[in-house]
């Protein structure tokens, strides 16, 4: 842990950042291409996340603060432990639990943030959000498991390490297809696009755990999303796509799997909650834990 | 417009952000009378209202702009300030269709009022009845430009005037005596 | 040890007559005396191996017994310092004060007793005061029930001793469970039912009824002494079977399953049950402190499974798990106590906004279900995660799934109470309250700043749970520096709390950077421009997961099935009664006749 460690954290941090930004302004055109419309400027995005920084601001306690920063302040720092490309700011700290879990202290300052703001409509979102986390998270964990006991390694970048050098073939997308499809479905659910994507539905409870944010608190959201939809889809892609031999190839994967989750989201209704966990516990559990049993207890797969 | 170069009086780091905020324009329609029903045809693909960086919010807290298309009950007005003070500065009015500007075809009616300026500090008047999605894409490019220019300062003036505001607010809605939840 | 254990029964007999005169110094004395043997204990660490006898008793000090008395002493010593405000709410000061610190001398015993009559003399010491003071508590049913469950696990118990001393001629326990392995049948039936003991204790599914009714309804302070404490009493139990009784050639002649004797994996799978049946019971609770209860189920499920997985990671794991899942529960039933102390309610549909009131209170909660929940950087994290790399390494699915159940699942239960309590519309009823006063506020202060402490530098406890590991056969845990090193990876979570510390301090910079925000009050937020007055219509906390509780309402719940077997049990006890006690004297002849009978005959058979 030296210093040089912290600046390659904070790079990775600003490009992680500007990459995922793009590419969500990108993807807003296109989704606006779907929709036979022109839509915006690809770099609309950073106008909007920077808007709402410039804006003034309310405060609910301190609550509401303290939890928009540890949310922020846990998400940044999984973004620096995720490896891009082989290229890691703090070697040995990828494990794929500890990247969930502190992925989780962000979502928990959100929502202790959301709902320190006493908006009973914040709420409801972050139970849903919560209840759609525990729908999409049981099926990718039984296959994190499985891809655990074949490979011996809890590291994603070993993960993403040990699919490369026979092209294709060595995803373990197409070594265990059904735990890479439940992996991509989770995808779904993780980055909260349609159809699972009643938590934030703002037509029905005002974008859930956003409704009170505003001015710099919202913009922070913003990145925080931005953040998060980086660490989401980069630990799909390495656990299960191979990652990337070098940085371009890397990005370019996952700009694909990126655009193909919101293409596909493009044409998708809205599950309900409940119907959301029903379909995770149904279809993806069902296939997971078939998976699971092919690999390990009849040695299939490897 | 004149040629000639106005000074301008804002600090650089409010012309950089009226620069972000003339180009991300996020909405909160307060959807009253007819106006609304223009607002999808604006929105989709014919018109493509996020070509200018534009889009509906859920909520108060997120939206720059209040759009009030069509006319005001004094009940509706009430809670038109009541979400326009909970806006997050700069923020702006848009006044859509006749019914804001003098009262519209309810010019007469005892319930609704006629003028929103009064009330509240209007930046554009979009006036027709109804304005049709080419008359608001105009206008909406009118406003970028009233607010890359540092023109809009209707949020400005309401705070500057506010008593005059409350003062008029209260003249046409009246102190209210409040039993509970429901009965006002 | 003796010298520990005696001080703690003569300091019950103190505080026993302390309190009859002065409740409060009485309850102060519980703290002393609390402390005094934390003190002693620790002082005991290097004398490994050392035998003390007193009477028919007989202790050994062991680095097990030495690591559960830790554990057990740290929450009694904690809880100790809530007991002074509560005096005046017990019904009996002198009665709690004194069981307080025997039930503390009785789990000591029980971890440094070397022999099985040793062992089952202190367990019920410990159960027999602790039922004393449920009875205390809001109500008499649960302590009623909870006496029951503790009966059967202590027969079984008593069973298992018995049996174990009268087959193999001895009472040491490392000695007669080592012997029982030339016996494969009774070996078998001494391991189950000396198991049942523990699973009652530890609250395993089938037995957990009886934790969120006696800990929902036990006098606040002893709460988390239940739920951080005494439950673990059943983990050792279960350590003391699997560790010593040779599990894989008692039950060679079974089905393995990835190298586990079907027995053990259906137990380790009742582990599996408890997490995910605690977990969901949880969810619909709306009382906080059966919340944490049904909590307290599901943690134990992770002990279990990682105790019987007796290997080097997940057991390692399981013991850890132990320790803070004792410090996180103790500090997060503390702080519901405050709240409790506070407005005399632990509904949680009742309170709101507590945050506004009682900050620190707050925080500690706070750091509390962190760690419950298993998020880095605090104690519960390091030891799921190294239960779940043991879990995945050797290829349990099934049981990994469960686990990864309860803890994606305890963000939903571990939630609820931080935003229906301490989150969202403060109450005008509640508009004067108090924070804990400093007493209360030290002993939150210090559970929160273990839990802390445990996350960011594991090895603290690692090193101990190696050496544990060693003294019963197995591979240690590696700790290098700082790292926690498994066969699956290391993690180096003094590197993951740096690392987050800087993300925090950079977001922090971005957040003073950004102009200053304007403070609005609590009720004025958005309502769909809605007037509403009342905070307590705009504060949402009842029916918290409605769409996900709806998915299981209907599943049946086995207390009504134990209610049914008793009402049976009972109805077949009056039958038989009324065979032998009736008013009608026809029935009294018939008896004479056939005792008659019985005489005549019986000379000749």
């Amino acid at each position: 842990m030296t210093l040089m460690n912290f600046i390659y954290g904070f790079l990775v941090l600003i490009g992680a950042f500007v990459f995922q930004t793009t590419l969500t302004g990108i993807n807003r055109k296109i989704t606006a291409r779907i929709q036979k419309r022109r839509g915006p400027k690809f770099y609309q995005q950073f106008i909007d996340i920077f808007k709402a920084l410039s804006k003034s601001s309310i405060t609910h306690g301190w609550v509401y603060d303290f939890g928009a920063i540890m949310a922020l302040g846990g998400i940044a720092a999984t973004v620096i432990f995720i490896p891009v490309a082989g290229f890691q700011a703090f070697p040995g700290l990828d494990n794929v639990f500890v990247i969930s879990y502190v992925l989780a202290v962000g979502m928990l300052g959100m929502a202790m943030s959301a709902a320190g703001s006493g908006n009973p409509w914040a709420s409801i979102g972050v139970s849903r959000a919560l209840t759609n986390m525990l729908a999409y998270d049981i099926p990718l964990m039984v296959v994190v498991f499985t891809l655990i006991f074949i490979n011996k390694s809890g590291s994603v970048a070993d993960l993403a390490l040990l699919q490369q050098g026979s092209g294709v073939f060595g995803w373990n997308f197409i070594k265990l297809p059904l735990g890479g499809i439940v992996a991509v479905v989770a995808l779904f659910g993780m980055l909260g696009k349609k159809p699972f994507d009643s938590f934030i539905a703002p037509a029905e409870i005002a974008s859930g755990p956003m409704v009170e944010y505003g001015g710099k608190q919202l913009g922070m959201m913003f990145i925080l999303h931005e953040l998060m939809t980086f660490i989401e889809v980069s630990l799909i892609l390495n656990m299960f796509f191979g990652g990337g031999e070098t940085l371009v190839i890397y990005l370019i994967k996952y700009a694909l799997l990126y655009t193909f989750t919101n293409i596909v989201s493009q044409v998708m209704p809205r599950f309900k909650i409940d119907q959301a966990v029903l379909f995770f516990f149904r279809v993806p559990l069902g296939m997971a834990l078939l998976q699971g049993i092919l690999v390990i207890f009849l040695g299939w797969g490897y | 417009m004149s040629q000639e170069i106005k000074k301008d009086d804002r600090k650089l780091w409010e012309v950089v952000g009226d620069y972000f905020r003339a180009n991300s324009i996020w909405m909160k329609w307060y959807c009253t009378g007819c106006g609304a029903i223009e607002m999808p045809p604006t929105m989709t693909s014919r018109f493509d209202m996020e070509q200018l960086g534009m889009g509906p919010m859920a909520t108060p807290r997120q939206a720059d702009v209040l759009l009030i298309t069509g006319y005001l009950s004094t009940k509706t007005l009430r809670r038109v300030i009541y979400s326009y003070e909970q806006m997050q500065d700069p923020k702006y009015i848009v006044g859509f269709g006749s019914c804001t500007l003098n009262g519209g075809i309810y010019y007469d009616s005892y319930a609704t009022i006629n003028q929103l300026d009064k009330y509240l500090p209007v930046d554009l008047y979009i006036a027709g009845c109804m304005p049709r999605p080419e008359a608001i894409m105009n206008s909406f490019g009118e406003l970028i430009e009233m607010i890359k220019r540092g023109e809009a300062k209707g949020w400005k003036h309401y705070q500057e005037n506010y008593d005059w505001y409350k003062e008029n607010q209260m003249y046409s809605l009246g102190e209210v005596m409040i039993h509970d939840e429901f009965h006002e | 040890m003796i010298t520990v254990i005696a001080l703690l029964v003569a300091s019950a007999l103190i505080s026993y007559l302390l309190t009859k005169k002065w409740p409060t110094a009485g309850a102060f004395f519980t703290i002393l005396a609390s402390l005094g043997a934390l003190v002693g204990l620790y002082l005991l660490k290097d004398s490994t191996g050392t035998i003390e006898t007193f009477g028919y008793l007989n202790f050994k000090m062991t680095t097990i017994g030495w690591y559960f008395a830790m554990v057990l002493g740290t929450v009694y010593f904690t809880s100790a310092f809530f007991n002074p405000d509560w005096m005046d709410q017990m019904l009996y000061p002198s009665a709690y004060n004194a069981f307080y610190v025997l039930s503390f001398a009785g789990t000591i015993g029980l971890f440094f007793a070397q022999d099985l009559i040793t062992l089952f003399v202190c367990f019920e010491t410990a159960v027999w005061s602790s039922t004393f003071i449920v009875l205390q508590g809001k109500s008499r049913r649960a302590a009623w029930i909870y006496f029951v469950v503790s009966s059967i696990g202590s027969m079984a118990t008593l069973f298992a001793v018995i049996l174990a001393g009268q087959t193999t001629g001895t009472f040491d326990i490392a000695a007669a469970f080592g012997l029982l392995a030339s016996d494969p049948l009774v070996a078998g039936v001494v391991f189950f039912t000396f198991v049942i003991g523990g699973l009652t204790k530890i609250g395993i599914f089938p037995f957990h009824i009886w934790l969120p009714l006696a800990h929902g309804s036990a006098p606040h302070t002893f709460s988390p002494v239940l739920s951080g404490g005494l439950v673990k009493l059943g983990a050792y139990l279960v350590f003391l079977a699997a560790a010593y009784i040779p599990m894989n050639s008692i039950f060679s002649n079974w089905i393995f399953v990835l190298n586990k004797p079907l027995p053990v994996y259906i137990l380790m799978a009742l582990g599996a049950v408890s997490i995910v049946v605690g977990t969901l019971r949880a969810i619909q609770q709306d009382d906080a402190k059966k919340l944490l209860a049904y909590s307290s189920v599901a943690n134990g499920g992770y002990i279990l499974i990682g105790i019987l997985m007796m290997d080097q990671m997940a057991f390692a794991g399981g013991l850890m798990h132990l320790l803070n899942h004792a410090v996180a529960s103790a500090a997060a039933f503390l702080a519901i106590a405050v709240v409790a102390k506070r407005t005399g309610t632990t509904k949680m549909t009742e309170l709101g906004g507590m945050i506004h009131r009682m900050p620190v209170t707050y925080i500690v909660y706070l750091i509390a279900i962190i760690s419950m929940a298993g998020i880095p950087p605090m104690g519960g994290f390091v030891s799921k995660w190294m239960i779940f790399q043991g879990l995945s390494d050797k290829g349990f699915i099934f049981l990994a799934m469960a686990s990864a159940f309860g803890s994606i699942g305890s963000y939903l239960y571990v939630f609820r109470p931080l935003s229906a309590v301490f989150l969202g519309q403060l109450s005008p009823r509640h508009e004067e309250l108090k924070e804990a006063n400093p007493l209360m506020l030290i002993s939150m202060v210090i559970l929160t700043l273990m839990s802390l402490g445990l996350g960011v530098f594991p090895n603290m406890v690692l090193t101990t749970i190696a050496k544990i590991q060693t003294s019963i056969g197995l591979t240690p845990i590696m700790t290098d520096g700082f790292k926690t090193m498994t066969a699956n990876g290391s993690v180096n979570m003094f590197e993951v709390f740096v690392v987050f510390g800087y993300g925090f301090v950079l977001m922090l910079i971005l957040f003073l950077v950004l102009p200053k925000s304007r403070r609005v009050g609590l009720m004025d937020t958005y309502t769909s421009a809605e007037f509403i007055y009342t905070p307590e219509l705009l504060h949402y906390s009842s029916n918290f997961y409605a769409p996900f509780e709806r998915l299981y309402a209907k599943w049946p719940s086995v207390l009504p099935w134990f209610t049914r077997a008793s009402t049976k049990l009972k109805e077949l006890g009056e039958w038989t009664e009324s065979f032998f006690f009736s008013q009608s004297p026809t029935r009294g002849v018939m008896w004479l006749v056939v005792i008659a009978i019985l005489a005549m005959v019986g000379g000749s058979l």
